[in-house]
């Protein structure tokens, strides 16, 4: 009735014009490219090598036809491995818990839980082994220090989602444990259960890459098989190592974990002899500037004078971070519809399952020693493989959570499904992985430099080769607050919480 | 209204409750006597989870509480559920060898009061199997199990069909000599209470004995879907906490 006249048409939004979360999050994510577009010129992306694909394909020969045949006792470097993921994760458990329970009360605890996660596994066992030399202490508490602190903080997170009701309704004068083994522990056991299962097949990871400084767990004999170009012996092991993943579910039983735990028990070693004396030289005097602990001002400047220019390592570390972050999240992009069942057809599917599984399960600094061999040392090597592994584990858990959504118009074809139904559901979450993993991503960036990728971690690595331990743990002190620094920036730019792809496998 | 001979378990006087700074019931008069039975009625966000919280912290370890939600634990059995009731009476060393292997005695007396509320062969079940009503027992069968001289129940026979609701209602009277219970069967409030208080619009409108009232009565408290709509909202705005 009191239409008298028609309204003027609303004005047609410009590009990517307009307020809504789809728009925005499409710019964030422009500008996120365009900033690694133009700090590209930066980044040293040389290939070195003078005939890549002939060593591709050598390598790519040793993968198909793997010589069993040539392996050194596997068996025990296969048991080593699993061992030391096992008894480390368990003393990550033990140490961890107790802090989570503990995290969101004390600052102290919080600070120190964000120092053991910014410190990559890999450089912890740099520092061990100084002490206990190549033995099992250094391979567990390279594991277990970091993923106590990793359980502390993801764990409190987890208790503090659990539902209040229950707690609200018991009646009052309950002690603090039984309060929390009926009402609180039981309601958060799943998702505790889910992230200490994912955190055990990081585990294994890590546990394979301890060879590369040294310890005898696979990648020992898979880093000297690479470096050596015996490509069939590195096959094999890699075939190994894809198998031990894949077959988790059978061995990694809830049943016969205590069997498996106490069976492995039996090949951790060889243990130190432990010296009281020389732990507390090194812990009290050799990682310290020695004008520090004289408390010689003017000597300390000397000293930190004398460390080489560190901002290049740090640009190329955060260079690095960067590129990785948004080649992981193009690959996810590209990736993730292969493994989905609303694209495709049985056998696109399960190709596409296998890539994910199989750049997923390999550890990224195993994937950056293959580019590297291929590509020459820069940073290219490195950004592909840091791009790929997190790419496909973002494009993994994306797909699985694609595979739970149901169409609206299941009809649409597949263009107009996956931008009109699928990509708004899930592209809040793909960026939110995106900025859960850019922590990571940056603490690998580090560990990368022990490739002889100019970052942060070849200076760490070269230090502590040259057996200078005060410089070489202020360069860790210096990454573990780059990384702190990094996921406070993440954390500030993440889409909000109810973005998030609910699985515990996200971190 | 004065007058009652014995002195009273609670008495409010011209009492605001609500949650942190928000007032959801204002300048509230009212007595709770020993012996009585009170229905409390009235539309949705009219405030009587608000007036129930107020008494479970007035009347403290004397009542046994029956909470809107259950409060229960999916994943604990329905013996470890209805045990939590008297968690406070065991040690903590007792407390966690019972989730390992349930005590005999406490067993025993749960598996009394599951026989009496027809949950018997479930003991054993997770709650998150059970139906809406068989959870709604078991939070029934908690709050006898903390045997107080008082109930306070909120909305604990809403999804029960009307047989079971008068068996559920007669279990608590045995049990308990006085309650409190938060109700939207207005015939149960008037043929089983002695005394209804009926809330509208965050306020006391009715508090009498039941015999006094009709369900005409009654009905003025829900006058039309439109009242019921607002007091949604202000219950939710009231429920987001900052």
């Amino acid at each position: 009735m009191t239409q008298a006249h028609p309204r003027p048409q609303e004005a047609r939004p410009g590009w990517l014009a307009g307020q809504s979360a789809g728009v925005r999050l499409a710019r964030h994510s422009l500008t996120l490219v365009a900033l690694a577009v133009v700090l590209l010129p930066f980044a040293d992306l040389a290939i070195l090598t003078r005939d890549p694909w002939a060593e591709l394909g050598r390598m790519a020969r040793g993968l198909a036809w793997p010589a069993w045949g040539a392996l050194e006792t596997p068996l025990e470097a296969l048991g080593l491995t699993v061992a030391v993921a096992l008894w480390g994760t368990l003393g990550g458990i033990v140490l961890g818990f107790p802090l989570a329970l503990l995290f969101p009360r004390s600052r102290l605890i919080r600070a120190g839980c964000a120092f053991a996660r910014a410190i990559h596994e890999l450089f912890w066992a740099l520092l061990f082994l100084q002490v206990f030399g190549l033995s099992a202490a250094t391979a567990l508490m390279a594991l277990a220090i970091p993923y106590a602190g990793i359980f502390a903080k993801v764990y409190a997170e987890i208790l503090e989602q659990i539902p209040g009701a229950p707690r609200d309704a018991l009646p009052s004068g309950i002690g603090r444990l039984s309060r929390f083994v009926y009402s609180e522990l039981p309601l958060a056991w799943t998702r505790l259960a889910a992230y200490t299962r994912y955190r055990f097949e990081c585990a294994l990871r890590a546990s394979v890459l301890l060879g590369f400084v040294g310890l005898p767990t696979l990648g020992f004999q898979l880093e000297t098989a690479f470096r050596e170009g015996r490509y069939h012996e590195a096959g094999a092991l890699l075939w190994l190592f894809y198998l031990l993943i894949a077959s988790l579910p059978w061995w990694g039983h809830r049943r016969l974990l205590p069997l498996l735990a106490l069976g492995s028990a039996m090949l951790l070693g060889p243990w130190p002899a432990l010296e009281g004396g020389l732990l507390w030289r090194f812990v009290s005097q050799d990682i310290w500037p020695p004008a520090l602990l004289e408390g010689d001002w003017q000597g300390l400047i000397a000293w930190l004078a004398r460390i080489p220019d560190l901002g290049p390592a740090i640009g190329n570390t955060l260079l690095l971070g960067l590129l990785g972050s948004v080649g992981a999240l193009i690959v996810a992009l590209v990736l993730w519809p292969l493994a989905c069942r609303h694209f495709g057809n049985p056998a696109t599917r399960l190709a596409g399952r296998g890539l994910l599984v199989f750049l997923r399960s390999t550890p990224e600094l195993m994937l950056a020693f293959f580019f590297l061999l291929l590509l020459g040392p820069s940073l290219l090597p490195a950004w592909l493989a840091l791009a790929l592994h997190n790419g496909a584990l973002i494009a993994f858990l994306v797909a699985r959570h694609a595979d739970a959504i149901r169409p609206g118009m299941p009809e649409l074809g597949a263009s107009g499904r996956l931008a009109y139904e699928l990509l708004p559901r899930l592209y809040p979450g793909i960026l939110a992985l995106l900025y859960y993993r850019a922590e990571v991503i940056l603490r690998e960036t580090a560990i990368l430099g022990m490739l002889g990728v100019a970052t942060l971690g070849y200076y760490i690595d070269a230090n502590f080769e040259y057996l200078l331990f005060d410089v070489a743990f202020f360069l860790l002190l210096v990454t573990a607050a780059l990384n702190i620094a990094v996921d406070a920036l993440s954390r500030r730019l993440r889409p909000g919480e109810s973005a998030i792809i609910e699985d515990p496998c996200q971190r | 209204m004065a007058g009652e001979p014995r002195s009273p378990l609670v008495a409010f006087e011209a009492k605001d409750l609500g949650h942190g700074d928000s007032v959801v019931l204002s300048r509230l008069t009212l007595t709770l006597c020993p012996g009585e039975r009170v229905a409390l009625l009235g539309p949705s966000g009219a405030g009587k989870s608000t007036l129930l919280g107020a008494l479970r912290r007035r009347l403290g370890d004397s009542a046994a509480w029956c909470p809107q939600q259950h409060g229960l634990v999916p994943q604990l059995a329905v013996y470890h559920n209805v045990y939590m009731g008297r968690l406070a009476e065991h040690s903590a060393l007792a407390n966690l060898w019972n989730l390992v292997h349930p005590l005999a005695g406490p067993w025993r007396e749960v598996a009394d009061l599951c026989d009496a509320l027809g949950l018997d062969g479930l003991m054993r079940r997770p709650v998150a199997q059970l139906s809406g009503g068989q959870r709604q027992r078991v939070a029934i069968a908690r709050a006898l199990y903390q045997q107080r001289a008082l109930f306070l129940g909120d909305e604990p026979v809403a999804s029960v069909d009307p047989h079971q609701a008068l068996r559920l209602l007669a279990l608590i009277d045995h049990r308990h000599a006085t309650s409190v219970i938060a109700l939207h069967q207005r015939e149960l409030a008037l043929s089983h209470f002695d005394r209804v208080w009926g809330l509208r619009d965050g306020r006391l409108v009715i508090d009498a004995p039941a015999g006094e009232l009709s369900l005409a009565d009654l009905d003025g408290l829900y006058p039309d879907a439109d009242t019921d709509a607002d007091g949604r909202t202000g219950d939710a705005a009231s429920r987001d906490r900052p």
